[in-house]
């Protein structure tokens, strides 16, 4: 007897212990802001980062009385929203390329986005066609190259492998779903085999094995490291006004942008949007969000405050991207790019890209 | 059943808590033998030599970096007399408080080409760009191995020197009478001697590499823990990331292997009766110097430079936001560390009165398993556990929609509670071990004299049991604590939506080429790290007041 006894104590133990568990979620101090009038409510995952993501998200708040709790994590949202299931709390997922929003629609985690705006106001080339995507923001993969080491100005994707740049690019790792974006715009322009051998002549040309962010190549170039980095335009934008961290400017002020291939095929451009999941709870807070995210408002703070290209056409770039020279957006669609993604990222294990250099 | 103990429990109890704890581990296998058999995902196998290599050197030269520091420090502050030997002896372990991730964001910034050491040494040679001189590059493997060895040595500095000090000092003593001295008693004598406690230490340190993520990602390192990761998100390959779990598994288990065989019998200890405490030798002149010198310079390089680099830059950008974000992850990290160490405690001390030493021996295996959790890597239990939470949440809705016509959403997956579970397989091992050994030294008459006096059951649990046990129970909630405020990679996998712990804000701003903004953070977590350290000192100096 004393043995169930005992059992029950142990047990009761552990059930307070689980219980204030269960209970803590709502302890946590983000939660506790005054539920707005409204009471309805939305859940974000987002791939985006805080800074570039939360004045968006407070204005939405501050219009909409809708109160929004977000889930930042550079990776692995669409993997949680997969785990979870039916159960999901995510109402909206934002990602920052395109091939999140085409993955989550492969892997059946989308559902259709019912607002007229997404049909309205963006072009075909940037939504899904059965409207389980839409994409908020565009950006285009370019050359930063070093101010006082180099003077081209305009270079195509194949320059980059001739011997003249061997031991002075850089780059981010090769899997990183930038990266695999690229590679895999050009397999869609060129084939499988000619990027094969453009690939491998990027990664002999590198300095050392791909590490860091985009940030970091800016930062290399700065240091004389490399003299030519691949990387998204807004970066440059955000480091070149970086008032936390002013030694940011002096980096991007070393580089400057060329758009590859500006002058024939075009440059590869990415697309950040967003998806509805299929189990999201609050579907019309979410089309609503969208609704949003795609005014004029929204999109000229995209522009204004994160230097990106705005995905409504009638909006216009910022001043700072204006001076960059004109985006010669690649002829390959989006859906094209994404549709590679598989072949782009088996190309980089294939030819070891993440080891650096080998011939 | 004889009368033993305060609690007994069934040993089917041990069996529930080795299945509860390794679901995980049985998940991945399950995933990466379907994945095998060409069930989904398919092999990753194009990493994995690459992986294994990368793994494979950053272990051994971290194993070795740390077995010579550590052994080398903890032989000279237990044998040796010199300037500074007092506080050295626990300033030594004070790197332990620097998680491996926040070693290598603080070493970047320090010797980088932005950092101090560089600046300075261009305007000295007046060069502008790196072209223009030499500089080894921090992030790169070597530079890992750097970061990883000196935060990690304590490791091995602790096996050894506690070793060193259950020791007699008569087979030192022994050994002078007999003409061996300095670096020749070393050598034959020591080192010999000390293999086990080495092999522990190593171990340990080895292991911290393998469950590395963040520093292994920002250097660019493509080992197993990083692979898993890019394999699992970037590449969509579930099956392909359970293979590679499950080869750190078995390489862990290897090292679990050697580790026991460190551990296997304490013979080499003295026995109590002819116990003769150490005597110090008074280092001459020049060779104290040299000691003192390679104490300092250890602390310095481990402990000064991080502390101060993380220092400096939480200073020079302290502004409203920066500290709140620093209150605001650092309520969350000490809510999360005080529910899981309860948690944690709760289940070590019910894993420690199963596998007790009155338990069947297959129980005290269960347990052992059980508590395997502390070798793997954050990263491998996180995806391990991911699924199958997912499952239990959605069975668990099914049944109260059917029964009730009530769902009552995400329980597990997702919420503070699989951090909680995740915690405790990571750190069960803390708690347990720290509770066990304080079962073994009280003994049972206690208990056994509360029943004398009629006291059973849940009583004797709450008025003798317990409160008997409350050191050890205050220090393994603390141990637990600090190792859940330090934890990264299951953090980062499996926390709910909202919620940011400092870790998770220190990887995030990390990433994002921030790390600046997010020292506050680091700093807190640091200081954390410290309490562990406080807490062993006082420990020992009481002990050594006691005896």
């Amino acid at each position: 007897m004393r043995n169930f006894r005992l059992l029950a104590v142990s047990a009761a133990i552990l059930a307070g212990v689980s219980g204030a568990a269960f209970a803590s979620g709502d302890m946590e101090p983000k939660e506790e802001t005054p539920v707005a009038a409204t009471g309805a409510e939305l859940n974000i995952y987002s791939y985006r980062e805080s800074g570039l993501i939360q004045p968006l998200i407070d204005r939405f708040t501050a219009e909409t009385g809708i109160t929004v709790k977000v889930l930042y994590s550079g990776d692995g949202l669409n993997e949680r929203v997969a785990a979870e299931g039916e159960l999901s709390p995510a109402d909206l997922v934002l990602t920052v390329d395109v091939g999140n929003l085409v993955g989550a629609k492969e892997q059946g985690l989308t559902q259709t986005i019912t607002t007229p705006e997404v049909a309205e106001r963006l072009a075909p080339e940037y939504r899904d066609a059965d409207g389980q995507w839409a994409a908020l923001s565009l950006r285009a993969r370019v050359f930063y190259v070093s101010k006082d080491r180099v003077s081209d100005t305009a270079l195509a994707y194949e320059d980059i492998t001739k011997p003249e740049w061997k031991g002075r690019i850089c780059t981010r790792p090769g899997d990183h779903p930038y990266n695999i974006g690229l590679i895999a715009n050009r397999i869609a322009a060129w084939g499988l085999d000619k990027t094969r051998v453009w690939l491998a002549g990027v990664r002999d040309n590198l300095v050392s094995a791909p590490k860091g962010g985009d940030r970091d190549q800016v930062k290399a170039i700065f240091e004389g490291t490399c003299d030519l980095a691949i990387g998204n335009t807004y970066y440059m934008g955000v480091m070149l006004t970086n008032e936390a961290e002013p030694e940011q400017k002096d980096w991007a002020n070393s580089a400057r942008i060329i758009y590859p291939d500006a002058n024939g095929d075009g440059t590869q451009v990415n697309a950040a949007g967003a998806y509805i999941p299929k189990y999201a709870p609050h579907v019309a807070e979410a089309n609503a969000m969208i609704d949003f995210l795609l005014s004029n408002e929204a999109q000229e703070m995209y522009v204004g405050a994160n230097y990106e290209f705005p995905a409504v056409a009638g909006v216009e770039p910022s001043p700072l991207i204006a001076s960059w020279g004109k985006l010669n957006p690649s002829k390959v669609s989006l859906n094209d790019t994404a549709a590679h993604r598989k072949e782009a990222a088996d190309l980089v294990d294939e030819l070891k890209f993440n080891e650096g250099p080998q011939n | 059943m004889k009368s033993v103990g305060g609690i007994k429990l069934p040993p089917i109890g041990a069996f529930a808590l080795a299945i509860l704890m390794g679901l995980p581990i049985l998940w991945l296998l399950g995933a990466g033998l379907f994945a095998a058999t060409g069930g989904g995902g398919g092999l990753s196998s194009s990493m994995l030599p690459t992986a294994l290599r990368e793994t494979a050197m950053l272990m051994a030269s971290v194993g070795v970096t740390t077995g010579i520091i550590g052994l080398v420090a903890a032989w000279l502050v237990t044998h040796f007399e010199f300037p500074g030997r007092r506080v050295f002896e626990w300033a030594l372990m004070l790197p332990i408080a620097v998680p491996t991730y926040l070693a290598a964001y603080a070493y970047t910034e320090f010797l980088d080409f932005t950092g101090p050491v560089q600046q300075g040494l261009r305007a000295l040679i007046g060069a502008t760009t790196i072209k223009q001189y030499w500089f080894p590059a921090i992030k790169s493997p070597g530079g890992a191995v750097l970061v990883f060895s000196l935060v990690l040595y304590p490791y091995v500095y602790a096996a050894c020197r506690s070793f060193f000090l259950m020791q007699s000092g008569s087979v030192g003593l022994a050994a002078r009478v007999l003409g061996a001295n300095g670096w020749r008693s070393f050598f034959e004598i020591t080192l010999p001697l000390s293999r086990p406690a080495l092999a522990v230490g190593m171990t340990l340190a080895m292991m911290e590499v393998v469950n590395d993520l963040g520093a292994v990602q920002y250097f660019g390192i493509n080992s197993l823990t990083a692979v898993i990761y890019s394999t699992w998100i970037n590449r969509n390959n579930f099956g392909g990331a359970a293979q590679l779990a499950v080869t750190i598994v078995l390489i862990i288990g290897l090292l679990i292997l050697i580790e026991q065989w460190g551990r296997r019998n304490r013979a080499y200890g003295a026995s109590g009766e002819n116990r003769v405490p150490p005597a110090r030798v008074t280092l001459a002149p020049r060779a104290a110097l040299g000691a003192s010198l390679f104490s300092l310079s250890l602390l310095l390089a481990g402990f000064a430079v991080p502390f101060g680099v993380l220092a400096t830059l939480a200073l020079r950008n302290i502004g409203v936001g920066e500290i709140d974000l620093a209150f605001d992850a650092g309520t969350t990290s000490l809510g999360l560390g005080l529910l899981g160490a309860a948690f944690t405690v709760t289940l070590g001390f019910v894993a420690a009165r199963l596998g007790s030493r009155h338990a069947r021996p297959t129980a005290r295996q269960a347990i052992r398993f059980a508590t395997l959790g502390y070798a793997i890597p954050g990263t491998v239990l996180a995806l391990g556990l991911l699924q199958p939470l997912g499952q239990i949440d959605l069975a668990v809705n099914r049944v109260t929609m059917a029964l009730m016509e009530w769902k009552p959403g995400l329980i597990l997956s997702g919420s503070v509670a699989a951090l909680l579970y995740v915690y405790a397989i990571r750190f069960l091992a803390v708690s347990a071990s720290t509770l066990d050994a304080a079962m073994k030294k009280r003994g049972d008459t206690l208990l056994d004299a509360g029943r004398v006096l009629g006291v059973s059951g849940a009583r004797l649990l709450v008025l003798v049991d317990l409160p008997s046990l409350s050191p050890a129970l205050i220090t393994a909630a603390t141990l637990v604590f600090v190792e859940i405020v330090k934890e990264l990679p299951a953090t980062l996998l499996l926390r709910p939506l909202g919620l940011e712990t400092l870790a998770s804000v220190v990887y995030g701003k990390a990433s994002a080429g921030l790390f600046a903004e997010a020292a506050l953070p680091a700093l807190l977590i640091v200081v954390v790290g410290l309490v562990p350290v406080m807490l062993a000192t006082r420990y020992s100096d009481g002990r050594r007041k006691a005896g």
